[in-house]
This record gives structure tokens, C-alpha cells and sequence, in this order.
């Protein structure tokens, strides 16, 4: 049995690639580790649907959504201070929408069920263990673990999420480097609906979105508070290597992140249902792999599509672009009897026409900015300091001028003046 | 599988396994499509496969379960066997979500009912050569409904087995735990139930080419046993028709720990209550008996609990050297 695409994970990028190829025509299959799409996620953040705009009209309607962001609060914190700017928008609780809390158990069924519907296969339960290849070299299907699993196929899309073995099968990609990694983890805390929406400042169905960027007990990192329907996820994203480095537990680093006085008076009496820790390839552009070889695709987090730039931390809206771009490129090169790598190259020049390859290009020096030592110890300090010392009343003194506050801050943090010139104009080129 | 040959019944209740519970009010939160066999089902399974393998015969997997459970049971159909889920109108309203919160009592529901729907639905599809179940359902089940389903069906029964062995065609031999260590080996010839523990043996995966195309099977529902369902069984030898061969199965070797009388215990039974736990009455106040070598240390446990087991009296059955 040949089908036209394997699809290897039913992941947000996956199902979004075999819907693209089951609305062409082509017979695709999904293949999915978990008893069902998003059983192994343990997302629980801000998914921004503008993307399914394209492939399923109205679908605020009918997706599994837990609240409408219409807060987003971005903080700065150090140990005893907490400098936030506050956006809210009642604009982004009508349709069409712009933000949602999810949880992916839900999102991740919903959309795996248009592509199944739309006549794509879904087969749960199996890994794939391998790539087959045929006398040439090219990839042609993948192994599965199941008795007598040699699953053969056209094309097949890599949608296995970070550390994809595929991709490192297939020599796209390196052994995983612990530099281009951050661990995500997170608790899930039972709150109720009502208790959320008067302790947040919300309505019904409305929700808020706090990222932090430090408060990570000095680890490179930061965290996130997302407000759910009945819960509320609360976590930390912190460098690989400096958490490795600092001999400390995930779990430790969440109690911290809670335990800080910004962020401790929301979680008064809620109580822990779950915990879960994962990847999230943050490395950005310079660290994706080649996206095609002969046979294969690569998309999502396996292409290391994760967009973390500071302000910015979308994750499935680059998913979704990027499979149904790998679903529509796999199926035109099916139609086209040609699979090499040459042949499924519209696949790279949609991405690259689109958000996904044009933001990641243009924000691919963020990364490492927003984790760099200064960036994360230093300059938060200095912003805490001279808005506390801007708003700290001195009578009968006089107020001092603001420049005098900076220069104080930035003497008092050790920071040098040609650091600070060349952050900023690295600065400036990101987020031109 | 040879449908002309003798039918193997496995009857399951897949139900989520990882269920939410409420600390304030116990309520548990279930979500379907988190369904599967727990271990005790998926052993009956797998020795229900193998035996009709060694029979020649075929397997009817029998769902007592919620329309969630559908994914589940493509996956066995992906194994060869014939699948029939039992419509239960509680678990398949169509406005009932997948996942809903629900008292902790409610989650297994009524084991006689539950045995009566999946018997009406193994006399429809004929005599059964063997019925196979685990030894509980998931959903806080204690383990009745084989013995329901026994009664219904006019079979015997051996349940809590831990041991299936194919002894030949028609006849196996399997065990069970009993008190103290023992097990009872029985030989089971004819139409039996049996329930098994979720242990010896691990449930096959279907081949790929069969979970492909058993993926989008349609289950068959049976949508009038529960209609029927509640009628309750009377005990097995009131209803045993005629013409039935009788009993198939015996023991071999039995265990039957011999009888002893015991005196009715005489008194207020508060008072003897008061009298065996020492409550209300003085207590011994603790006291340093250390340092001490393990030998001594020993002897001051025994000695110790002597005088609790014989009221301060001497002991008389404890081997103080042992």
C-alpha cells in the first residue's frame, strides 16, 4: 500500500499538511505517536489563529477555545521589582479575533479532525521509528513500530516536533545542541472561572497573557502566566545549557517565578493539577536545517520554527503556515511526478513568501538577544531602578532629572557604555 | 480467524485511565478520548486471540462503553476480531461531551445491568465456547460483572485467574490465587466465564496494513441491549435449561482450608472492643531499654508484645529464640 504523503506527527504543523494534501486529493496518512492528536502536548499558551483564516472560514466558531486574550501584560522583573507594560484591547474579544488560550489536547483533536475529514487518514498509537529509502538514496516512507509497519509514500512531511529523529535520519539536522534549546515547563493550577475573571480583570469568556522576562532565580529565561477557562498555566522557559550549568530543577525554578511578588497574589488558592516540562527549539532562523531532501519535508518545531523574540513567543501559527505550505508543495510535486529535493522546493519559496521564513529572517537575531547575560541581568535591573527611582517620591529633595536617574542606574549595574551602544543598535536592527 | 468455528467471547469496558479527581469533592472528571482496555482487559484479549487461534475458532469482542471508546475498538478490529459495543443510553447521548465531570459512584454504574446487556448481545451472535473478561473494570468496577454475565448465561464460572494454559482443543487449564500463598488449578472444559488478572501476557499490535484499514471501520452498535439490559439474573442452577451438559468445570487439587468452630464471642461487644485495643484504660508509659545489641533488642520486642497479645499474662505460643 503506497499513499501520495506520510505525514510523521499530528502535531498543529502535521494536521495543517494533511489537510492541505487531502484537500488536493492526495491520499496522505497521518502518523501519530499519542492514543490521539495532542495527547503528548504539554502546550497550554496563546495560539493565534489568523492563519486558518485560509483553510477553515470562521473557525473562532467552532475551535476549542479557552478564553480570548484580550490582556497582554509583558513584564520585567528582578528580585524585589516588577516593571510591566499593560495592553488591553476589547477589540481582540470580537471576531475575528487575534488571540487564544488553548489547551492543545483540545486545539490539536480539532484540527487532526478537518484533516481527517477533509479525507486524510489518522492512525494513533504508532512512532515512526525510521526513514525507508529506496535504491537511490531517497526517502520513500517511514518504519513504524507496529508488526510488518513499512508504511511507503511519495513524499513524507517530518512534523515530530523538536529533536526530530527524522530530520536526523535524513542529515538535515545536527545532534541536538543544548545552545539552540530552551525547556519550557509548566503547572497547570485549578482556579475558578469566576475567581479568574474578577482576580484578572476579565469577562466571561476573556483572557490574559503575562510574559515575564526574567524571575527565573538568575537562569536565563522567563515566564508566562496564561489564564485558561477553570486554570492557569504558569511556567518558566529557561536556557538548557545555563539551567544545566546551575545545577537546579525545573520544578525549583517554577517555585521562584510563583513565589515572586508580582505574580504570587494571582495564584492564591489555586491549587496544582499538572506538571510537564518539554524543548522548544528557540534558535531561531540561523539554526533551522535545510526544510527539504529528496522524498521529505521538514516542518514546525522540527524545523525549529518557533518564533522567540522577547516581545514575541508564537509557536503554532508558524506550525500551521509552515505544514499547510509543505502540504500544498508536496502535493504539487506529486502532481508533478518529481519528489526530489529540487522538486519540492516550493515549499521553501512559499515559506520564505511568507510570515514564517520573512519574520524568523527578520527577528533572527532576537534570540540570542533577549537571552544574552546583559540583556537578562543587567538591563532588567537597571529598567527596575530607574522606574522606581522615577516614581520614589524625595521630598524635601527635589526630583532628580531623568537622565541623572539612568546614568546613577547604569553605574550602579556596571554597565559599560559601548555594550549598552551595541545592544541597542542590535536592538534597532531587530525590530526595525 | 474461522467464523465457522467456535466463538470466543472478550468482553470489555474501556474507560479513561487517567481520570481527574476533584480533592474538594471527589468528583472525576473523564474524558473519552483518553479510553482504552485497562491491563486486565487487554490479557483477556490476548488470551482470548490466542485461543481461538489454537481452536480455530474466532474472537466477538463485546463494549460496554461510551462512543470515545470507538477509537479503541477500531484498533481491535485492526487485530481480526469482530467488535460490538453496547449502547448504553447514559454513556451515549449525543450531547453528552467527552469530557465531563461526574461522582466517583456513577463512573462503573450497575455491574447487573452492565452483565445483562452484554449477555443479551452473546445470545444474539450464538452459544459461546468460552467468555473472557478482566477481573475489574477500570471505572472504580469490583469486579461483579463476570459473575453476572456467569448467572445470565447460564455458564460457570472461574474468575480471578492468573494462569490461562490451552490444554487442547476445547479444554484449558488455568489457576488462581487463593489466601496464604496458594493457587487452585482448575480444568475447564466446555462454556465457562472466565475473568483474568492483567498479568502473563501482553495484548499484540495490530499489523500496520490492518490498523490502516481498521481505521476507518465502522463499530457495530447493538442499540436494543439496554432496552433489555435490566433484567436481572437469578442464580445459574434456577435456570439451568434443559439439555444443558451441566457443570464443566472442576477442580484439581484443590486448596479447602479445613473448618473450625469458633465461640460466639460473649459481652458487650463495646466492652471487648475497649478490652482488644486497650483504649480508655492505662497506658503503658514508654520507656528507654537502650543501648542494646539486635539479639537483646529482640527479645525486648517479643517480650513486649507477649504481654499486648496476652493481656499482660506470660506467653505461651511465642518462640522467644525464633
Amino acid at each position: 500500500m503506497t499513499f501520495d504523503a506520510v505525514v510523521v506527527g499530528a502535531g498543529p504543523a502535521g494536521s495543517a499538511a494533511a489537510l492541505a494534501l487531502a484537500r488536493a486529493g492526495r491520499s496522505v496518512v497521518m502518523v501519530e505517536r499519542g492514543p490521539f492528536p495532542g495527547s503528548k502536548n504539554v502546550y497550554g499558551g496563546v495560539v493565534y489563529g489568523r492563519i486558518l483564516d485560509e483553510v477553515i472560514p470562521r473557525w473562532w466558531e467552532e475551535v476549542p477555545v479557552q478564553r480570548w486574550v484580550v490582556r497582554r501584560s509583558t513584564m520585567i522583573l528582578t528580585d524585589t521589582q516588577a516593571v510591566t507594560l499593560d495592553l488591553r484591547s476589547q477589540a481582540w474579544g470580537r471576531e475575528p479575533y487575534n488571540g487564544m488560550t488553548v489547551l492543545r489536547a483540545d486545539f490539536d483533536s480539532w484540527l487532526a479532525g478537518h484533516a481527517v475529514d477533509a479525507g486524510a487518514r489518522l492512525l494513533t498509537s504508532t512512532v515512526a521509528t525510521g526513514l525507508l529509502r529506496d535504491a537511490s538514496g531517497r526517502v520513500c516512507g517511514v518504519r513504524t513500530d507496529r508488526p510488518d509497519g513499512d508504511l511507503r509514500a511519495r513524499v513524507v512531511i517530518a512534523c515530530d516536533g523538536v529533536n526530530s529523529f527524522l530530520a536526523k535520519e535524513a542529515g538535515l539536522m545536527a545532534r541536538a545542541d543544548a545552545a539552540h534549546v530552551t525547556l519550557g515547563a509548566k503547572e497547570v493550577l485549578a482556579l475558578p472561572a469566576e475567581v479568574i475573571e474578577d482576580r484578572f480583570g476579565l469577562g466571561p469568556h476573556e483572557g490574559l497573557d503575562i510574559e515575564a522576562v526574567g524571575g527565573t532565580s538568575g537562569v536565563a529565561g522567563g515566564g508566562f502566566l496564561y489564564t485558561n477557562r477553570d486554570s492557569l498555566s504558569v511556567g518558566v522557559v529557561v536556557s538548557l545549557e545555563e539551567l544545566a550549568a546551575s545545577r537546579r530543577r525545573p520544578e525549583e525554578l517554577i517555585a521562584g517565578f510563583k513565589a515572586h511578588p508580582a505574580i504570587a497574589p494571582y495564584l492564591k488558592g489555586a491549587f496544582l493539577k499538572e506538571y510537564s516540562a518539554h524543548l522548544i527549539p528557540e534558535g531561531g532562523y540561523s539554526t533551522m536545517p535545510p526544510l527539504a531532501a529528496d522524498g521529505l519535508l521538514v516542518a514546525g518545531d522540527a524545523a525549529a520554527m518557533t518564533l522567540a523574540a522577547g516581545i514575541w513567543l508564537e509557536g503554532v501559527n508558524f506550525a500551521i503556515g509552515a505544514g499547510l505550505a509543505a502540504g500544498r508543495a508536496a502535493a504539487e510535486a506529486v502532481a508533478a511526478g518529481d519528489v526530489s529535493t529540487a522538486g519540492l522546493g516550493s515549499y521553501r519559496q512559499a515559506l520564505e513568501r511568507s510570515f514564517v521564513l520573512r519574520d524568523h529572517k527578520r527577528l533572527r537575531l532576537a534570540p540570542q538577544l533577549v537571552l544574552s547575560d546583559r540583556m537578562q541581568t543587567q538591563y532588567t535591573k537597571v529598567l527596575g531602578d530607574i522606574a522606581e527611582e522615577l516614581f520614589t517620591v524625595t521630598n524635601p529633595e527635589p526630583k532628580p532629572g531623568l537622565l541623572r536617574i539612568i546614568w546613577r542606574s547604569l553605574r550602579r549595574h556596571r554597565v559599560r557604555g559601548r555594550d549598552l551602544l551595541r545592544d541597542g543598535l542590535d536592538t534597532a536592527r531587530t525590530f526595525r | 480467524m474461522n467464523r465457522a468455528g467456535p466463538m470466543v467471547v472478550v468482553c470489555v469496558s474501556p474507560t479513561d485511565l487517567r481520570p481527574e479527581v476533584d480533592p474538594l469533592s471527589a468528583a472525576v472528571e473523564t474524558d473519552d478520548r483518553r479510553c482504552d482496555l485497562n491491563a486486565a482487559e487487554a490479557a483477556a484479549l490476548e488470551h482470548g486471540l490466542r485461543i481461538a487461534e489454537s481452536w480455530q475458532g474466532w474472537v466477538l469482542v463485546v463494549c460496554h462503553g461510551p462512543i470515545g471508546a470507538d477509537a479503541v475498538l477500531r484498533d481491535l478490529i485492526g487485530l481480526g476480531v469482530e467488535v460490538v459495543r453496547v449502547v448504553d443510553a447514559d454513556h451515549d447521548s449525543p450531547l453528552r461531551p467527552a469530557r465531563r465531570t461526574r461522582p466517583a459512584a456513577e463512573l462503573a454504574g450497575s455491574p447487573e445491568r452492565v452483565a445483562a446487556a452484554l449477555a443479551r448481545v452473546i445470545r444474539h451472535r450464538g452459544r459461546p465456547a468460552l467468555v473472557l473478561c478482566g477481573d475489574r473494570s477500570a471505572a472504580t468496577g469490583v469486579g461483579a460483572v463476570p459473575g453476572f454475565l456467569a448467572a445470565q448465561l447460564h455458564l460457570d464460572q472461574a474468575l480471578g485467574l492468573v494462569s490461562v494454559v490451552i490444554d487442547g482443543p476445547g479444554r484449558l487449564l488455568v489457576e488462581r490465587r487463593l489466601d496464604g500463598g496458594w493457587r487452585e488449578r482448575l480444568q475447564v472444559e466446555g462454556p465457562a466465564v472466565l475473568s483474568v488478572e492483567g498479568a502473563g501476557v501482553r495484548l499484540r499490535r495490530a499489523r500496520l496494513e490492518d490498523a490502516l484499514q481498521a481505521s476507518q471501520a465502522a463499530v457495530e452498535v447493538d442499540v436494543e441491549a439496554a432496552a433489555d439490559g435490566a433484567a436481572p439474573g437469578g442464580p445459574a442452577a434456577d435456570r439451568t435449561p434443559a439439555g444443558h451438559p451441566g457443570p464443566g468445570t472442576w477442580s484439581v487439587r484443590p486448596f479447602r482450608p479445613r473448618t473450625r468452630p469458633v465461640p460466639a464471642p460473649q459481652g458487650d461487644p463495646h466492652e471487648r472492643l475497649l478490652v482488644l485495643t486497650g483504649a480508655l484504660s492505662t497506658r503503658e508509659p514508654a520507656r528507654v531499654v537502650g543501648p542494646l545489641s539486635p539479639a537483646q533488642a529482640a527479645d525486648e520486642l517479643l517480650a513486649y508484645l507477649s504481654r499486648r497479645a496476652n493481656g499482660g499474662n506470660e506467653p505461651s505460643g511465642l518462640n522467644r529464640r525464633a
